[in-house]
């Protein structure tokens, strides 16, 4: 089966077709914006990190920066840097160069000022829009296909509706020899056996249960510090209020976006997966919307179906995310933020494989032209940079000790 | 009044009501007919069956807490009656 992409030098394929215009420290950020603002059709991609950071911390910013960079959905980039950042401005540059992109670099420091920098920035950037408005979509197979999954503002019928909808789309994409992912592994608590039966060795069944153990670890050492003692929910006031009792509920409700497919492997955060390997994967991070949605997309996902109870405005600056509801409520009350309504399932007895089927043509519409209502509206609210704080791996063993003693 | 409701396993001990519903309203269950001892909003859960203090509380087949008091059946099941320590509370089963 075949869609309209856009094949990039490094053979990977995109839905979108964007000139990515990315600050390596967020000293650069009002520089980029205003270089964007004059270069329609560009993106800047504003975000708060590359100071003082170290560490894997660090590293996850620099391993984001560069999958956006790198990432498929864009054709050309321009790196705008300040000079004095931990994040070289030309690492990002070099990797982005590397992948066989257009590219140019500027340094604040070096330009002289933000004026002479927006300057110069608005004449390269122009320049590499040429070569991105040159650039063709040609037809590709859906097996290149990689579908991030999401829940933000889970209710009781997400469970219900919206993930087994979204989960049955994955099959089919998977099915096509596609790839999907999940993750938001703080909120897999409880599933974790159910998720290991579906892992293709005994190796990937181990990576998936030490990863949802570490992150309950990670939940566990937070709550340890009474500082939190107040704040120690799993999950948030709006799931409550949506009939979701407790994390392991809605754990039990948010797996079925993954569908039935075996897991093939599971990716660390913003990491592609080894060339040739298709199926879905386990991405290992938590919940956060914005940081979860783009280390799913620096895996290599060029299309989120986003699925909400509660209704979410948010989108990506450089991929298309779908927004799945299974409440009829919510989908009447905020119909501009909805691209798919899967409430049907309850109020019309439905089968979830007939609106399977529709979401998977939606998500191939989408991967040919269609905007989503989060591009229609220009959301880009889900561009952030994951977070790892002076947190130490633990032994396999002695999380297993701490887990199932 | 009789209320939609739904169960994803017959074998669940909850329920779940598709309508905002109210004290004595009535559910038709795979377990028999439900009367709501308090009013349930939306999508909430109510219990199939007496659920005793420490009991856990099955849905989609699966363990989603436990509870924290005796509950008839009929009562609406949440945070305030169940309790989950998974991510909070070391070693926890459920």
């Amino acid at each position: 089966m075949k869609f309209m992409g856009y094949r990039r030098p490094d053979g990977r394929v995109g839905v979108r077709n964007y000139l990515a215009i990315i600050p390596s420290v967020f000293c650069a950020n009002k520089t980029v914006e205003k270089i964007a603002a004059q270069i329609p059709g560009s993106v800047p991609l504003r975000h708060p990190v590359g100071c003082a950071q170290v560490g894997l911390d660090l590293e996850l910013t620099a391993r984001t920066l560069k999958a956006m960079g790198t990432h498929p959905n864009v054709g050309a980039v321009l790196v705008v840097g300040l000079g004095c950042e931990r994040f070289p401005p030309r690492e990002l540059y070099e990797a982005v160069i590397a992948s066989g992109k257009p590219a140019e670099v500027l340094v604040i420091q070096e330009e002289g000022g933000t004026t002479n920098t927006i300057t110069r920035g608005v004449e390269l950037g122009k320049k590499l829009m040429e070569q991105v408005n040159a650039m063709q979509r040609e037809p590709c197979d859906v097996s290149e296909l990689i579908i991030a999954t999401k829940c933000g503002g889970t209710d009781a019928t997400s469970g219900l509706a919206a993930n087994p909808v979204v989960g049955n789309m994955v099959d089919r994409i998977v099915a096509e020899g596609g790839s999907g992912i999940l993750s938001e592994l703080n909120e897999l608590l409880g599933t974790e056996k159910m998720l290991m039966k579906r892992a293709v060795s005994p190796e990937v069944a181990e990576k998936v249960r030490d990863s949802i153990y570490e992150i309950e670890d990670l939940l566990q050492s937070s709550l340890d510090n009474s500082l939190g003692a107040k704040r120690n929910e799993l999950i948030s006031p709006g799931n409550f209020a949506g009939g979701v009792s407790s994390v392991v509920e809605k754990a039990l409700g948010g797996v079925h976006k993954s569908g039935t497919s075996p897991i093939v492997d599971v990716l660390p955060y913003a990491t592609a997966p080894e060339k040739g390997k298709h199926g879905l994967f386990l991405m290992d991070y938590e919940s956060h919307d914005g940081e979860v949605v783009t280390g799913m997309i620096g895996c290599g996902a060029q299309i989120v179906a986003f699925t909400t109870g509660r209704g979410n405005p948010t989108g990506h600056p450089l991929a298309p995310v779908i927004k799945v509801t299974g409440n009829y409520k919510t989908y009447q009350s905020m119909k501009e933020n909805f691209d798919f309504d899967a409430s049907p399932v309850i109020s019309e007895a439905r089968p979830v494989e007939e609106l399977g089927a529709e979401l998977f043509d939606m998500v191939l519409r989408v991967a040919n032209y269609e905007h989503t209502t989060a591009e229609q509206i220009g959301g880009d609210e889900l561009f952030c940079i994951g977070r790892r704080h002076g947190y130490h791996k633990k032994d396999p063993a002695e999380l297993l000790a701490c887990h199932e003693s | 009044m009789l209320r939609k409701s739904m169960m994803i396993d017959p074998r669940d001990s909850v329920a779940m009501v598709l309508e905002d519903s109210q004290k004595g309203d009535v559910i038709r269950t795979p377990r028999g007919e439900i009367t709501l001892l308090e009013d349930v909003e939306f999508a909430h859960k109510v219990a199939v069956e007496p659920l005793k203090k420490g009991q856990p509380v099955i849905k989609y087949q699966e363990e989603i807490g436990y509870m924290l008091e005796d509950a008839p059946a009929g009562t609406w099941i949440h945070n305030h009656n169940m309790g989950c320590d998974r991510g909070k509370v070391r070693g926890a089963k459920i």
